[in-house]
């Protein structure tokens, strides 16, 4: 029996309890040392992932997907202006101007498609992999893969994502699911990690008082021998300890010289229409901290997009609140050394039709046949288009890409065989990309 | 093991509608110069006799064939181009492209929509091929099979066997070459049962008392303990709370996919009912029906009405997707409603079926969509959803007759008004027609006309294909009918009735695994919402179907009897102590040779530390933070309060949940889940190390302590050890707790000059520890 078949075997097995945590005791101490779960490795381009999650489903047609009127009658269409930015001419639209001086890091996935045109299913698809059923979100599935940098630190942190779903590690060990900052509805520029500073006691004194604990937890243990659920808490105990001076720390933005804070907009939120009080900029410079600390997947939420009526309106002030917060995050990376194996990913659950242009409307639907993301860093070409809307931009027609496809392509970068990063359970093989698999898009690797 | 099913679509009545009518002269001549031209051209390469692999089971080379359809239903609707699936293929709309390479030509495909409205004229009449069965779902897997009363095996020391329990388990132990270890002590015992009977600790004098019975007398002292536990209130709110996990309960919506969560201000009223239901010990029967069908049970009071129509609550509480822009909305909450009942009281998943035959339990499309055709006769009733129209749009609730009218306390004023979903703007709260405080319940009720529901394709509910008459699981191997016998009502009375037969292969398995499982930290199917062919299969079969029988037979699916005989058997009472040969040989104790050390869920957790630090009302708490509050949980910022009461009536809002047990592993109320994970993430030791709630009770204790303890250090630590864990100190921890709080004392020097406080800040320190250690947090 070879070990990996074994590891699995027990760990469906055991129902929960001791054998459960035993084995989840023990992925904890092989990613420690770097060896997560025995799966194969790929060469990886980047090293960690930087999720920029568009949720409502951004109007891609007056941001990254030019679609000027061809012909004598009105069509679907970009009704924002659109310049060529960067030594690759990128198109990007006025509403982004600071993101469009980082027109040559981007690449744009013009021919995105997905399933679903409904919210709720087509975001947990672009998390998970399914639109309906509960299964570890793909910063989950990186974490099982590959394990943590930063054993201070939770591996994959989940910012102002109201469904827990979105970051769940569903069927895999639960220490690989996503640590929320700002659960439903809480300020997110104060939003922290539950319980992780205390100034009840002096720090000399938590130590003592935990040495206590410790000692009190060997003796206890000393009487029942074996059992690897007591060991994994006393262990999680010093984690705790340990992620209380760390974390406190690299929440804490105000040690940042104000210039930073100014070009990331930190505490600057506009609330108009569905554009919704985010804290963007704050997130992004806490994404950039994380990313320097070793969090593996670091995901950043801002919505809604999805401007149904007064659809300009809205959506300027949804480019206005994230445009200049990512352009920062994108230079801090570049500035740092960290871009070229950081993978950024821009984009939501699908993305809208086009206005037509002096026709008098002012809204629009959901389109989850055609959309865009783009990606930068993390060994993506820069400057680069991939794949094709038609003319109304209401089709992927070119250089198809759904989000099994993304999956794929995002887990092989990261150095996973998304087709063999597998888990067993329920009496078979789940994988992120599910059962039809994924194409990795090799034609975007720089 | 293989399952073979033989699947098809066919239906009669769909054969019997007109198959041979004779078309008219100029409809064939159409037929023959459009149509035929382009199947051959274009589908038949797929969609035909001689096709290297028929494409969805689609046929469309014989007049029959094509009106029958494939996997995803008939193909048209003759007269009615729009409602057919051949023209929206035609279309590529809806996921459905074909032909897949690039559509046909408009004008072609207007051709057909013609065709289809002359009513689809088709002489490719071949003759009659014998009409395959129905949908076959014979299965050999072992759970769909009738339980068969097992012999009770023979063991080799019968003087172990106190209950039949025993001598199946001691048979396992003993086949794996293994030896059940000692009985535990006395003591051990008593915190075992409180926590598994009543989610609670026993006092240090509580245990001390037991165990004088208990060396006095044996198992009477056991027995006696454990009628007393059975008997007290804090039973229903302990085993209530393992059925709300089932019942995925939730107070509010949670997010709708748009990031809304309207609160539940009723819900409430179905918790307190399954507590009550619990401590009734209402049998389970009983208990699945009134959960089902309570609005179709006479009622020979009101009080008993309301009661029966709060149960329904259980089909009414899911967590719903938006409304807006989701034509699927309706199917959704039905869906829900399948999946709670499905792997709930079967366990079993059913809701794969929703979009495909489920590829290997025998659970066919067909099977779902006669069970959905219960539920879409069904009004679900969840009420107003923060009046917010593009989430749950606004239902109506059950008005209860018995239950007193409530009015929201002088002075209330709603602070979170529903806002305008376009200009985000605040409106007004509509007047409702009810009094203010009039006792409501979320629930179902039936439709006014009950109707058999379609099949729809890949779940869409716009692509409807079959009608399926409403009928139950036809897999489930028992006698008597499959479909709904003839009813004028949505056949919910009669699911409730097939569900709790007395030959169900599943519910009464279901039930008794999951007690199980709340008694041993471990099930007989160790994957309790599933006992289908994913889920595991049982490690003690007949055990199991031992158990299933007694349940519903001789215990008349008395929950607290089948408890009973479980806490009063041998395996139960085992040390958890396990020896080198365990650990080695049995190392996830499959065959019980021990008891399995546990750690305390969320709710016994806090339940112990507002007990432990005299902070916890033991009387059940009126209603819910949120019984007068109509709104979006995302617009209020953190609704929860603090409240003194046992955890099971804290709000459990989702997405949103009391902060004391959001670390440990709290089910998030969306989907059944009949066991909760046990994890050891940093997140709850930052809970121990740093939490405002532990922070304050560990100083509410030490408070107390200092004023009740007269003596010196030594008497104050073994009163903290007495009433934190309940027994006396070891040699040596005198000191080394006196010795800390010293330390603690010259620490907090500098931040509480007040040496009165600081004395109880620095023994306060020592509280905490105690209830951060392991000892507190697990029980053997």
């Amino acid at each position: 029996m070879n070990p990996l078949f074994s590891r699995r075997h027990l760990l469906r097995s055991a129902s929960c309890g001791f054998g459960y945590l035993a084995f989840s005791a023990l992925c904890q101490q092989q990613s420690a040392l770097g060896a997560a779960a025995a799966v194969p490795r790929l060469p990886a381009r980047a090293k960690r992932v930087i999720f920029l999650c568009m949720s409502g489903g951004p109007a891609q047609l007056d941001t990254f997907d030019y679609k000027p009127q061809k012909g004598q009658k009105k069509h679907p269409g970009s009704v924002f202006k659109f310049d060529q930015h960067g030594e690759s001419g990128l198109w990007i639209s006025e509403l982004m101007p600071e993101t469009a001086k980082h027109a040559d890091k981007l690449c744009v996935l013009n021919g995105m498609h997905a399933d679903t045109g409904n919210h709720a299913q087509s975001f947990h698809q672009l998390h998970t992999g399914d639109r309906l059923l509960t299964r570890p979100s793909i910063g989950a599935w990186i974490n099982y893969g590959l394990g943590t940098d930063n054993t201070n630190l939770p591996g994959f942190v989940s910012m102002n994502t109201a469904k827990p779903q979105a970051y769940g590690s569903a069927f895999l060990p639960s220490e690989h699911q996503g640590t929320p900052l700002g659960i439903n509805g809480e300020d997110m520029s104060v939003a922290t990690l539950p319980n992780i500073a205390g100034n009840h006691l002096p720090a000399a004194l938590k130590r003592r008082q935990l040495d206590l604990v410790q000692a009190m937890n060997r003796s206890h243990q000393s009487d029942r021998p074996g059992d690897a659920v007591l060991e994994s808490v006393i262990e999680s105990m010093e984690m705790g300890f340990r992620m209380q001076a760390e974390a406190p720390d690299l929440l804490n933005t105000s040690n940042e010289p104000a210039s930073v804070l100014e070009r990331y907009r930190v505490g600057v939120n506009v609330t108009e229409g569905t554009c919704k009080a985010s804290d963007f900029g704050r997130q992004c410079l806490l994404a950039r901290r994380f990313a320097e600390a070793g969090v593996r997947f670091i995901e950043v939420n801002h919505g809604s997009w999805d401007q149904h009526k007064n659809h300009r309106r809205d959506l300027q002030a949804n480019c206005q609140v994230t445009d200049a917060p990512i352009a920062a995050l994108l230079e801090d990376l570049d500035q740092r050394g960290l871009l070229h194996d950081t993978l950024v990913v821009w984009g939501g659950e699908f993305g809208r039709p086009g206005l037509t242009p002096e026709d008098g409307k002012d809204e629009t639907g959901h389109n989850a046949n055609g959309f865009t993301f783009w990606l930068a860093g993390g060994g993506v070409k820069g400057g680069h288009v991939h794949g094709r809307t038609d003319d109304t931009g209401a089709r992927a027609v070119d250089g198809k890409v759904h989000f099994r496809d993304l999956h794929a392509t995002i887990l092989h970068m990261m150095g996973l065989s998304p087709n063999e990063l597998t888990y067993h359970y329920e009496g078979r093989d789940h994988r992120l990309t599910g059962p039809e698999g994924g194409q990795v898009v090799r034609e975007i690797f720089a | 093991m293989r399952l073979r099913f033989l699947i098809t679509f066919v239906t009669l009545f769909v054969l019997a509608k007109g198959a041979f009518a004779v078309d008219d002269k100029a409809g064939i001549a159409f037929f023959e110069s459009k149509i035929r031209p382009a199947l051959v051209k274009h589908c038949y390469e797929c969609h035909a006799k001689d096709a290297k692999k028929i494409g969805g089971k689609l046929r469309l080379d014989t007049r029959e064939d094509l009106r029958k359809g494939g996997e995803s239903g008939s193909s048209i609707m003759a007269g009615k181009p729009d409602e057919s699936l051949l023209i929206h293929a035609l279309k590529w709309e809806d996921n459905l492209e074909m032909p897949p390479k690039e559509p046909l030509p408009a004008a072609l495909i207007a051709d057909f929509a013609q065709w289809i409205t002359m009513g689809a004229p088709d002489p490719r009449i071949e003759p009659m091929v014998p009409v395959a069965p129905p949908v076959d779902t014979t299965t050999s897997h072992w759970s769909f099979q009738p339980i068969k009363n097992p012999p009770t095996p023979a063991t080799k020391t019968p003087e172990w066997i106190r209950d039949p329990v025993d001598a199946f388990i001691l048979a396992g132990i003993e086949k794996a070459g293994l030896a059940p270890t000692r009985l535990a002590s006395p003591e051990t015992l008593i915190r075992r049962l409180y926590v598994d009977l009543w989610g609670l600790a026993p006092t240090y004098e509580q245990i001390a008392a037991f165990a004088d019975d208990f060396k006095t007398r044996g198992q009477p002292a056991v027995e006696k303990l454990v009628d007393e536990l059975l008997a007290a209130p804090y039973f229903g709110e302990r085993w209530g709370r393992h059925w709300l996990d089932v019942a995925r309960y939730g107070e509010s919506n949670g997010n709708d996919g748009l990031s809304r969560n309207p609160t539940f201000p009723h819900a409430w009223r179905y918790r307190d009912y399954v507590i009550a239901a619990f401590n009734r010990d209402t049998p389970y029967n009983l208990f699945v029906t009134e959960q089902i069908a309570g609005d179709l049970l006479p009622a020979d009071n009101d009080v008993q009405r309301d009661q029966q129509l709060i149960a329904t609550g259980f089909l009414a509480l899911g967590a719903k997707p938006a409304k807006a822009m989701n034509e699927n909305f309706d199917m959704d909450v039905v869906d829900d409603q399948i999946a709670v009942v499905g792997s709930g009281i079967l366990g079993l998943s059913v809701a794969c079926a929703r979009c495909h035959d489920h590829k290997h339990d025998p659970i066919p499309a067909r099977d779902y969509y006669a069970l959905a055709g219960i539920f879409q006769s069904t009004e679900t009733l969840w009420g107003a959803a923060a009046y917010e129209g593009l989430t749950a749009p606004a239902t109506d609730l059950h008005v209860l007759k018995a239950a007193s009218l409530v009015p929201p306390p002088p002075g209330f004023v709603e602070t979170v008004l529903p806002v305008d979903s376009n200009t985000g703007k605040p409106r007004a709260i509509p007047k409702s027609k009810l009094p203010a405080g009039t006792p409501l319940a979320m629930g179902v009720r039936d439709r006014k006309e009950p109707a058999d529901g379609r099949i729809a394709l890949k779940g869409e509910s716009k692509k409807l294909g079959d009608r399926v008459p409403r009928g139950f699981l036809t897999a489930c191997v028992m006698s008597g009918e499959k479909s709904l016998p003839s009813t004028s009502q949505s056949g919910r009375l009669e699911l409730a009735h097939w569900l709790t037969r007395s030959d169900h292969p599943l519910t009464a398995r279901v039930m008794v695994n999951r007690v199980w499982l709340h008694l041993f930290g471990q099930a007989i199917v160790a994957t309790p919402d599933d006992f289908g062919v994913y889920g595991e299969v049982p490690t003690h079969p007949e055990l199991l179907d031992h158990l299933a029988l007694r349940f519903s037979g001789d215990m008349n699916w008395s929950v607290k009897k089948l408890i009973r005989a479980i806490v009063l058997s041998h395996v139960y009472q085992l040390d958890s102590a396990a020896d080198e040969r365990h650990l080695t040989a049995d190392p996830t104790n499959r065959w019980h040779a021990r008891h399995l050390r546990r750690r305390l869920d969320a709710e016994s957790l806090r339940d112990k530390l507002l007990q432990t630090s005299a902070g916890l009302n033991l009387a059940p708490a009126d209603g819910s933070i949120i019984r007068h509050r109509d709104i979006m949980v995302q617009l209020a910022g953190n609704l929860q309060e603090p409240s003194p009461h046992r955890s099971v009536y804290l709000c459990y809002l989702r997405n949103s949940p009391p902060a004391e047990l959001a670390p440990f592993d709290l089910p998030d109320g969306t989907v059944v889940s009949g066991r909760r994970e046990v994890t050891a993430l940093p997140a709850q030791a930052l809970f121990f190390l740093n939490s405002p709630f532990v922070v304050t009770r560990s100083r509410a204790l030490a408070e107390e302590l200092l004023s009740v303890t007269a003596g010196d250090d030594g008497a104050i630590v073994t009163a903290a050890i007495r009433r934190v864990l309940g027994r006396d100190p070891d040699p040596g921890e005198i000191e080394r707790a006196a010795a800390m709080v010293r330390d603690a004392d010259t620490a907090l020097q500098a931040s509480q000059p007040d040496a009165k406080i600081r004395r109880e800040w620095a023994w306060a320190v020592y509280c905490q520890a105690l209830m951060a250690t392991n000892e507190f947090r697990h029980v053997d």
